[in-house]
């Protein structure tokens, strides 16, 4: 008989987790002591915007059980407790919920049952626990948004905190994990806290040094998309490099992990300037898009009306944490915004003079400039003679390069993108 | 960055401006006027502040609802040894001793962009302060002895890069030297070859952001520069443009390493976003057209 496998906290993480689970075969608990969250998962409304989502919840609705009480997890064999753990504003955790939902698990839970931590916390946080280590592990999670699923389904690895990696796992916990076939790696728990630390700080590493370098051919006349396919074929830097250019980190995840690291070097000891220069080349280049609309519309337009496409920080999901698009509307006080995101609703915006369209192309109707913040889809779809026929202007400013510059300039359009000088 | 006391903006009561024959206060003490606000200049005639007592007779002049503006300063060209650094230090203590003594609504200190190294770019705000000479120490040391006097009151730091003016009175080496230099010999003799960068503001930019600094009553850090960084060769030949025949740019040999300066002006832009700056080759033409005025109104 399969294992049953439950989920505490059915926020992003918990909820595609527990969805890739089903997926895999297996029966469900999801609990969250929220039973109006628990009440709508249970109708089959989705608080989260993630590709395959809906198609895969719908598909294995039938293994998935929702309660907000925690002794549903009772008959559990393997329990992840797996809630997002919310940032403040100085990327410190707030690890109170989670705290919470570990005693609520953890009591409810058979004596042999398998308790996993699956949100991400501080490196010796699982060793603190109360449970016996032999049922106690943390896991780490890999979740990206806009690809939660996929990467639930289709893990790269499980990395597997222990107290002791010498021992083996619980037989329930090690068929669970065998049934996604693919590599496992017990490690120390901290080892596994600080693993999970350690991928978000190389990615960041990559992030860094790709905007450092696009912004040196934006301003010496070197193409960074020409560089790329060179970088890509060098074993030492690798075809799924973070090599795209982009407005710094958001999201909230990566910039909580690199003000983990500062705090731990402090306390340590450890020289962590590196990580301080991080952070400060996002903040710098998160406001790429404001300085370059000052520069090329708003020096000579000063009631200049723009229109701003894509409010999330990136494409596929509707999260607006330490989005640039939020920073430059904030920014953008005394000036007419059009705005259009296919899924967060202009409410979502600090900006007190601003306009809803309809889609897209509306959104350019009038408009003296237009931005493009984030990369979706749909807007790849936009014809630039389309565009430029709405447009009053003939500035376009799309740092992910999501219209074809080609075709901008041919349709009359100025297109300013990163790691380019603008063209002729 | 700033914080906005008043978001909307309003007229100050009264703007105290200490150094006012400076170039940047005589130049905000007219437009401050100009705009109906009330204003009591000191310059060193009135009120030596490194003279001792100075700090309890500049006292008695403050009051409560006042907006203090500090410009007070020895500048290199003046002196640049430890004399002028002690003199410049005694200043600060006497603002000091006045603001403990008689505390004002809002206090606006005229620092320096010389507190930041020059191995450091873009410089924003967040550009650790590494001052490289007496100078650049001395303001570093002002803005924090300012900043502990006054406890809670609002407090503005402006760095300003270099300022183009037909007022200049420093005359250190760039545009407005570059001016003199080709209207008095017709032509401009750079360092080097003039390839080092820098950032230059026009006064009366950087004079329309100190007035919307005191109508907002903001606090916080800001550099007053545009963001855009020019060699002093290319600067030469935007200056030398303007005279007729135009003046020759001559290059000489190296004696100092090239250094670069270029400022991110992200926060300007987000504090006053409505705020836009001139143009250089606009602020050299109008530069060049303020003096030419000047000149004639002096007569030969």
């Amino acid at each position: 008989m399969a294992a049953v496998i439950g989920y505490a906290g059915m926020t992003h993480l918990g909820l595609n987790s527990a969805v890739a689970a089903a997926a895999r075969g297996f029966d469900v608990v999801c609990f969250d002591p929220d039973a109006a969250r628990i009440a709508a998962l249970d109708a089959s409304e989705l608080p989260v915007v993630e590709p395959q989502l809906p198609e895969l919840f719908a598909t294995h609705r039938q293994r998935l059980t929702f309660s907000a009480e925690a002794a549903s997890m009772a008959r559990c064999d393997v329990a992840y407790v797996a809630p997002d753990v919310p940032t403040n504003n100085d990327s410190r955790s707030d690890l109170s919920g989670l705290s919470a939902l570990i005693k609520a698990v953890d009591s409810a839970l058979s004596p042999d049952a398998v308790m996993v931590v699956l949100s991400q916390v501080p490196p010796g946080f699982t060793r603190s626990l109360q449970r016996p280590p032999a049922t106690r592990f943390y896991q780490v999670e890999t979740l990206i948004f806009g690809q939660a699923m996929d990467r639930a389904m289709n893990p790269e690895r499980f990395i597997v905190g222990c107290a002791d990696p010498a021992k083996p796992l619980p037989p329930v916990f090690a068929k669970f994990l065998a049934a996604f076939g693919c590599p496992v790696l017990p490690m120390r728990y901290e080892s596994a806290e600080l693993c999970k630390i350690s991928i978000n700080a190389f990615l960041v590493a990559s992030v860094t040094t790709t905007n450092t370098l696009a912004e040196l051919c934006e301003r010496t006349g070197a193409d960074w998309s020409e560089i790329v396919p060179a970088l890509r074929l060098d074993k030492r830097i690798g075809p799924h490099a973070y090599l795209k250019p982009g407005l710094g980190i958001a999201g909230g995840n990566l910039e909580r992990d690199l003000a983990t690291l500062v705090r731990m070097g402090a306390a340590a000891g450890t020289d962590t300037r590196l990580i301080g220069a991080f952070q400060a080349n996002s903040r710098y280049r998160k406001d790429w898009a404001l300085r370059t609309l000052h520069h090329e519309v708003l020096t000579t337009q000063p009631d200049a009306k723009i229109a701003v496409l894509g409010l999330a920080y990136k494409q596929d999901t509707h999260s607006i944490k330490n989005s640039a698009a939020i920073d430059l509307i904030r920014a953008l006080g005394p000036y007419h915004l059009r705005l259009f995101d296919p899924v967060v609703p202009i409410t979502a915006t600090p900006h007190p003079n601003v306009v809803g369209a309809a889609d897209a192309l509306d959104a350019c109707a009038g408009a003296d400039a237009l931005v493009i913040m984030t990369p979706w889809s749909e807007f790849a779809r936009l014809d630039p003679a389309a565009v430029a026929h709405q447009l009053a202007g003939k500035v376009v400013i799309d740092p992910f390069a999501v219209i074809d510059a080609t075709s901008a300039r041919a349709a009359g359009l100025r297109h300013l993108t990163l790691g380019r000088r603008e063209q002729d | 960055m700033l914080e906005h006391q008043w978001p909307h903006g309003n007229k100050p009561t009264r703007v105290v401006i200490l150094g006012a024959r400076g170039f940047l206060a005589a130049g905000l003490n007219r437009c401050l006027s100009a705009a109906g606000v009330q204003v009591k200049a000191l310059g060193a005639v009135d009120l030596d502040l490194s003279q001792p007592g100075a700090g309890q007779s500049l006292g008695k002049q403050l009051s409560a609802e006042d907006s203090l503006v500090v410009m007070s300063a020895i500048t290199p060209d003046k002196g640049r040894d430890v004399g002028a650094f002690m003199a410049n230090m005694e200043m600060g203590r006497s603002v000091c001793e006045a603001l403990t003594a008689k505390p004002v609504a809002h206090v606006i200190y005229i620092s320096s962009d010389a507190v930041y190294p020059f191995i450091a770019n873009p410089v924003n705000e967040e550009t650790p302060t590494t001052p490289t000479d007496l100078y650049g120490t001395m303001h570093m040391a002002r803005e924090v002895m300012i900043s502990t006097a006054i406890g809670k009151v609002p407090y503005a730091i402006l760095r300003p890069t270099m300022v183009l003016g037909a007022t200049d009175s420093h005359n250190s080496y760039g545009p407005n030297r570059f001016r003199r230099q080709a209207a008095l010999e017709g032509k401009i003799t750079l360092g080097g070859e003039g390839e080092e960068t820098r950032d230059h503001i026009l006064v009366d930019d950087a004079l329309a952001l100190v007035e919307l600094i005191l109508r907002h009553r903001s606090s916080g850090l800001l550099n007053l520069a545009t963001g855009h960084s020019i060699s002093f060769f290319n600067l030469a030949r935007m200056v030398a443009s303007h005279f007729a025949p135009a003046a020759e740019v001559i290059t000489t040999e190296h004696k100092f390493p090239v250094t670069h300066r270029k400022f991110d002006a992200t926060a300007v832009h987000k504090a006053f976003p409505g705020f836009h700056f001139t143009a250089l080759d606009e602020a050299v033409a109008r530069t060049h057209a303020q003096a030419g005025a000047l000149d004639k109104i002096s007569g030969p």
